[in-house]
């Protein structure tokens, strides 16, 4: 990590501080949806301890840190490029003397580093309150790790290739509220994915969001069969290497396709 | 380090630019129902040339000023000097790189102000988007100290240093974006409009800062303006663009000469007279005040049109006004 990577982690750090307002307003509306969702869960549940082997006290524990975790992979990229596209400031990104999407993965580690900071005093209060216990055992807590860091790389890539559509539309706000929509919905933020119904599961499963919340959430609070964890975390790392080279693709492309806007 | 050398006397060529061109093509937009569904699915392009050919050889130190109207091309011929747009054909070099190819390392060397956008960071302080600067350019500590003070005292920017870019004047934010464009010393500096909007004081600095640079660091400026009073006051060489071509290149003395650009000559006559004077091969026309005003030819000299008129009428005053700039440069947009 060079002194100019340092800078734009600096640089997002400071940003995400001059927005903390908001960053905070986005952490308080997340503490009230996970009380919101455990009170609806409980009474789902009626009385019973565990439906379909999702103990209810594993299903509140799980919807903290899914919800926690989604906080976190928050991602600027998708907007940051496509305000910088749209006003054509993109020029200036292009000529620095490191590459744009090594400028876009600083932006992106700064941002988290400061959305972290800001939600670190949350953590023992979760604990506290019980909406967060320890992870399972052993096993579980090293795969959560593994899995968590191959989501975010996930959830940075899919971020990086929502953005590279600004090059090609120019106008990126329908498909950003789209792909907000469906990400957390199929990552599971709200049901989890062991209450998907057949084909809707299947589709779930073929889609990449569920890398960034439920497949870490439920390893964590031991929902997932152990035995699965392998395969999953490989299927993890091969996602993550396919959208690595995808957007290898698109950015030789796009380069191409710039066309500054404005005189 | 590669660099073209040229001359015996070791000028050194640092922009070389030979048959430039760049065509933009877009898909072509579909009228009606669906239009921009079938806009997207559409394979008809619609090609616009920006810059049709474009030839021209900057040397070390050289302030040129680059002009043209609006659309001729200018913005898009500095958009393929700095490397973020590759021409569609011709040949470019910048200090014997390819910007489009070798972008990075070209990135080094040159710095860029835009008076229509900012690369400052609009929600931070000034001091923060110069500390990165610093930072992607590998400026050493103890050397952004230097040069930053060398900026917070030719441009004044102590007062407004730690105030966030959103809420800087017109004139303020330009100051930062010439010091961030100068802070690690690129050996180019390109100027799209850096005067634009700004009042006679603002104006004033910006162009002192420009010709310091140029002056000091030996820094090759290229400026594109509006503005001919930038031009005159800066610029020993223009080239001139429309259409996205190269109508001239030179000093601003041989542009007038070589337009032949028109004089003007006012006289007061003692008899008002009519409407239209005549005198041999001359024609006056009365102005407002009274005077009359005869136009003269780049060939045509003053004394030959005092001879004619004095020998019919009675001249008690005249001034003579030379033909300027903006004369020349009105006379060949208007085509």
């Amino acid at each position: 990590m060079s002194g100019a990577d340092r800078g734009m982690v600096r640089l997002a750090l400071r940003i995400t501080y001059a927005y903390r307002v908001s960053v905070l307003t986005t952490a308080g509306l997340l503490v009230v949806e996970v009380f919101l969702l455990r009170m609806i869960w409980t009474s789902v549940y009626g009385g019973q301890s565990s439906v379909d082997g999702f103990r209810l006290d594993a299903l509140i524990v799980y919807l903290t840190l899914v919800n926690l975790q989604m906080f976190l992979m928050t991602t600027p990229l998708a907007a940051h490029i496509h305000s910088r596209v749209r006003t054509g400031v993109v020029f200036f990104d292009f000529v620095r003397p490191i590459g744009y999407p090594r400028q876009m993965l600083g932006i992106q580690a700064g941002t988290t580093l400061g959305q972290a900071s800001l939600l670190l005093p949350a953590i023992p209060v979760a604990f506290l309150a019980g909406a967060i216990s320890a992870p399972a055992d052993a096993v579980a807590a090293l795969a959560y790790v593994v899995s968590l860091i191959l989501g975010y790389g996930i959830a940075v890539l899919l971020a990086l290739l929502l953005g590279m559509a600004a090059f090609w539309t120019i106008e990126i706000n329908g498909i950003t509220l789209f792909y907000r929509f469906v990400s957390q919905f199929f990552a599971g933020t709200m049901i989890p994915l062991t209450f998907f119904p057949g084909p809707l599961r299947t589709l779930a499963d073929l889609l990449p969001f569920r890398f960034l919340g439920y497949v870490p959430a439920a390893i964590y609070v031991g929902v997932l069969d152990q035995a699965e964890i392998p395969r999953t975390l490989a299927t993890q790392a091969v996602w993550m290497v396919v959208l690595a080279g995808l957007f290898g693709l698109t950015w030789r492309r796009a380069q191409r396709r710039l066309v500054v806007q404005g005189g | 380090m590669l660099v073209t050398a040229r001359g015996a006397l070791g000028s050194l060529l640092v922009i070389h630019a030979r048959g430039l061109r760049k065509v933009f093509r877009r898909p072509r937009r579909v009228e009606g129902r669906f239009g921009a569904l079938r806009t997207l699915l559409s394979r008809e392009q619609v090609e616009t040339v920006a810059v049709q050919d474009v030839s021209f050889d900057i040397e070390a130190g050289e302030l040129v000023g680059y002009l043209g109207p609006n659309g001729a091309g200018k913005s898009t011929t500095v958009k393929m000097l700095t490397g973020v747009l590759t021409p569609t054909s011709g040949e470019l070099t910048v200090r014997g790189l390819v910007p489009w190819r070798d972008r990075t390392s070209n990135a080094r060397s040159i710095g860029v102000v835009f008076g229509q956008r900012t690369q400052l960071w609009w929600d931070l302080p000034l001091i923060e988007s110069l500390r990165l600067i610093g930072a992607l350019y590998d400026v050493p500590q103890a050397e952004f100290g230097r040069s930053l003070g060398r900026m917070r005292d030719l441009l004044g920017l102590d007062p407004f240093l730690d105030t966030p870019v959103r809420q800087l004047s017109l004139g303020q934010r330009m100051r930062g974006d010439l010091a961030a464009a100068m802070l690690y010393h690129p050996i180019i500096l390109y100027l799209d409009e850096p005067t634009v909007g700004l009042d006679v004081l603002a104006k004033a600095a910006v162009r002192d800062f420009i010709a310091e640079t140029n002056r000091a660091g030996r820094t090759t400026v290229l400026l594109t303006t509006h503005d001919l009073d930038d031009v005159t006051a800066l610029c020993r060489r223009i080239i001139l663009i429309d259409h996205g071509r190269v109508l001239f290149d030179g000093t601003i003395d041989r542009l007038i000469a070589s337009y032949g650009a028109e004089r003007h000559v006012i006289v007061t006559l003692a008899e008002p007279g009519d409407a239209s004077v005549s005198a041999g091969s001359y024609a006056g026309q009365r102005m407002e005040d009274g005077r009359h005003r005869f136009t003269l030819g780049a060939q045509e000299g003053v004394p030959a049109l005092l001879a004619a008129l004095g020998a019919s009428h009675t001249i008690r005053d005249l001034t003579v006004t030379e033909p300027d700039l903006e004369d020349v440069i009105k006379r060949i947009y208007a085509g």
